[in-house]
């Protein structure tokens, strides 16, 4: 009961940052930080919890780190290892920002629209302030994000002799994708 | 005109010998960690059984203790199926707990992701996958469990 409680009042408190949102809990994201010397350090990750509040344009990501698939298990096991992102310290990296052209982007008419976002990428228990520019489309009922943006490792603090011998990029590229509803 | 044989000195054979057996050796533990891969998970015992509620339940109590118990351990999740949720190309099973929220979400490894697309929601089904672990979330205001390289459990 108590929880029950609990629940209901965290989907208001919610409510108010995503007052008209759309979600999904199945949104993708991929990382790829392969080079000309290692084509392993790839992986992708199908659980990404995504909102989009179609009033004020907020957004917000939620990447829970473990659950990143690699073909390899070594390379899995040194992803989330205390020497790169330390998943047991960080489980989840999370995105908070919102369209900083959102007259631009028109969430009651279908189409594909330019959208340009703002906000801060906590990463490895570090927060940046990252900018990029993606699409939404919208179909019905359907809200769909897509954007691809490189970050630098050494930013969020996450560095090794790996990354120095090159055989992990130093900007790895993250492809976002996400069906909000 | 006399032509003489010199012999290699013992130790040096000996040597050379352990130098190449760890060069073959080094060569062939490389080749082997580059090219290793995850097994498919239907083919690999579970360390556990356990009903999707009871798993949640435990998250719920205390997911750093469930994240120790469960954490990248291959589980066998007997539940309802209470969503079937798009995932770019592919679909994600969801088991909910409807009075708090919290549930569990099954990414499916590729050669299985067509078995997870005839899923229906409401269908009771045993799914079989690593578990990535639990965490709060700060959007949803609920505990959300993560399995990867998932299979049905037939």
């Amino acid at each position: 009961m108590k929880k029950s409680i609990l629940f209901i009042a965290l989907i208001a408190a919610t409510g108010s940052l995503f007052a008209q949102k759309k979600m999904t809990t199945s949104g993708t994201v991929n990382f790829d930080a392969t080079t000309s010397l290692d084509q392993l350090p790839k992986a992708e990750n199908k659980t990404v919890i995504a909102a989009i509040d179609t009033k004020n344009g907020n957004i917000g990501f939620e990447v829970p780190m473990k659950n990143f698939t690699f073909g390899n298990p070594r390379i899995q096991e040194h992803f989330n290892g205390p020497k790169w992102l330390d998943s047991e310290k960080f489980p989840t990296a999370t995105f908070k920002g919102g369209i900083t052209n959102i007259a631009s982007v028109n969430f009651s008419k279908d189409g594909t629209y330019d959208a340009d976002v703002a906000g801060d990428l906590t990463i490895h228990g570090v927060t940046k302030p990252v900018k990029s520019t993606g699409k939404i489309t919208v179909n019905g009922k359907t809200v769909s994000a897509n954007t691809e943006f490189t970050i630098k490792l050494e930013d969020y603090g996450v560095d090794g002799p790996q990354i120095a011998a090159g055989k992990i990029s130093k900007e790895p590229k993250i492809m976002v994708s996400a069906d909000l509803q | 005109m006399s032509v003489t044989k010199k012999k290699l000195n013992p130790w040096f054979k000996r040597v050379l010998f352990g130098i190449v057996l760890f060069a073959v050796l080094g060569a062939g533990a490389i080749w082997y960690i580059f090219n290793e891969k995850f097994s498919d998970t239907s083919g690999v015992n579970a360390d556990l059984t356990i009903s999707a509620m009871d798993l949640i339940h435990e998250f719920e109590k205390n997911d750093s203790l469930a994240n120790k118990k469960y954490g990248e351990k291959i589980i066998v999740v007997n539940g309802m199926v209470s969503e079937v949720e798009g995932a770019d190309t592919t679909v994600n099973l969801k088991m909910a707990d409807t009075s708090t929220g919290s549930y569990i979400i099954f990414a499916f490894q590729p050669q299985h992701r067509e078995e997870a697309k005839g899923i229906k929601q409401g269908q009771e089904v045993s799914v079989k996958g690593s578990c990535s672990g639990g965490a709060f979330s700060q959007i949803l205001g609920t505990e959300f469990i993560t399995f990867k390289r998932c299979a049905l459990n037939k």
